[in-house]
């Protein structure tokens, strides 16, 4: 058996579901994220010699999240040079507090609250708060310092607890 | 310390980012601080309620089958890396990782003993386990379901706490045969972490926790009132330890 094969399967396979996780947060379908999770493999498959001494889940995870930043800024510019163009349609990613506020559950509230999060915020919870990473790792993840991390914690949880908990007025004060 | 100072602090405390220092300060100002001690109540639901939820996406089948078919194509112009045969490729499933686990586990097995035996049975079950598509027989975070399963299958009561409030999530429970024994296997969840406790009678006297680890995963023995338990993990070994501890002070 290929060593290197090896190596890459024990160090990158068991972070798929992190991946995917991830990539599914952040491009908010399931197509997509399985491409963006593709994709992503497949680059850190090329790039495994530079992987050193880093650890594996952060620099996957990494390579996950600019993969997708990356897409959601392609689909961004060429929605707003097409806004007409018919087809590709992702999830409506309009603020609707009405959608979180209406919601079957408390589950699906937590979870509308937490798509319709700016990708920055967005990011930091899913990280945090599903994958359970430190913020030395967030940090690693997102390339920004450990203070930055903190702030948009503290930044995107308050948002958070604005519209799980708080008024239509007070959100609409904020927006 | 002013209120402006503790705003972001509190969630370097609920994070468990804060040394012994910082949290001593800022627990302080909660003390004092009737509205920073109502946020950090309400951060603190907020983080309960993420986990309870239970928010991750899992990857379908399709997934992998169509991350092989792609390093396929990336074989027929094989690199250096991908230079073996893509059968390798094709079997990155995660039963690959439990047979490299095993493969990896067996040698150092053979100088061992016999409980180092049926901490490979036990990392095996476990792993099959998390590749079926039903990890128990008794699906049910409540313990009032979960314990009154087990009557009539084992002839000991296995431990059943609800260890919500911990974040350690019951999913539910299941029977397996370990080294020849009947064993109630239950299944909490922390996080994206699935952890199989197994308990099972024992002869032996009361032991404390015995941390290993093989391929990666982490198992921790010790046997309490007759029973015997393995809990075995991929979550850190110190949530591993504050599980055990949380089991055993039951």
């Amino acid at each position: 058996m290929d060593t290197k094969v090896r190596i890459f399967e024990l160090t990158m396979w068991p972070h798929m579901r992190a991946a995917y996780n991830l990539a599914r947060w952040l491009v908010r379908n399931d197509h997509d994220a399985e491409d963006i999770v593709q994709e992503s493999f497949l680059k850190a498959y090329k790039a495994q010699e530079s992987f050193r001494g880093s650890e594996a889940k952060t620099w996957m995870l990494s390579i996950v999240r600019n993969t997708a930043m990356d897409f959601l800024r392609r689909y961004k510019s060429s929605t707003t040079m097409t806004l007409d163009e018919p087809g590709y349609e992702p999830q409506d990613d309009s603020p609707d507090p009405e959608r979180v506020l209406l919601a079957e559950s408390r589950r699906d509230q937590v979870r509308e609250a937490i798509s319709h999060l700016e990708p920055e915020f967005r990011e930091a919870i899913v990280l945090r708060e599903i994958e359970g990473l430190s913020y030395k790792e967030i940090a690693a993840v997102l390339n920004i310092p450990m203070g930055t991390v903190m702030s948009r914690l503290s930044r995107a949880r308050n948002l958070l607890l604005m519209e799980l908990g708080g008024s239509k007025e007070v959100q609409h004060d904020l927006r | 310390m002013t209120c402006g100072e503790a705003g972001p602090l509190l969630h370097a405390r609920l994070d468990n980012e804060l040394d012994m220092a910082g949290t001593a300060s800022i627990d302080l100002h909660l003390s004092d601080c009737r509205a920073c001690a109502g946020q950090y109540a309400a951060l603190e639901s907020l983080h309960q309620e993420i986990t309870v939820a239970d928010l991750a996406y899992t990857p379908g089948i399709a997934l992998e089958r169509k991350l092989a078919a792609r390093f396929l194509q990336e074989e027929k112009s094989p690199s250096r890396f991908w230079s073996g045969s893509w059968l390798n490729v094709s079997v990155i499933t995660a039963a690959a990782i439990a047979v490299v686990v095993a493969i990896v586990a067996i040698p150092t097995l053979r100088t061992s003993r016999e409980t180092d035996a049926v901490a490979a049975e036990i990392l095996d079950n476990h792993l099959r386990a998390l590749q079926a598509v039903h990890q128990v027989d008794v699906p049910s975070s409540d313990q009032h379901t979960v314990k009154p399963w087990f009557q009539g299958k084992t002839d000991f009561s296995p431990p059943v706490p609800d260890l919500t409030k911990e974040n350690f999530i019951l999913i539910g429970g299941r029977l397996e045969v370990i080294h020849q024994q009947p064993v109630a296997a239950i299944v909490y969840r922390r996080r994206q972490h699935v952890i199989d406790l197994y308990v099972s009678p024992s002869a032996g006297a009361d032991s404390k926790t015995e941390l290993r680890e093989l391929g990666g995963y982490h198992l921790l023995r010790w046997t309490q009132n007759n029973l015997n338990y393995w809990a075995v993990s991929d979550v850190d070994p110190s949530d591993l330890r504050t599980f055990a501890d949380l089991i055993r002070g039951r």
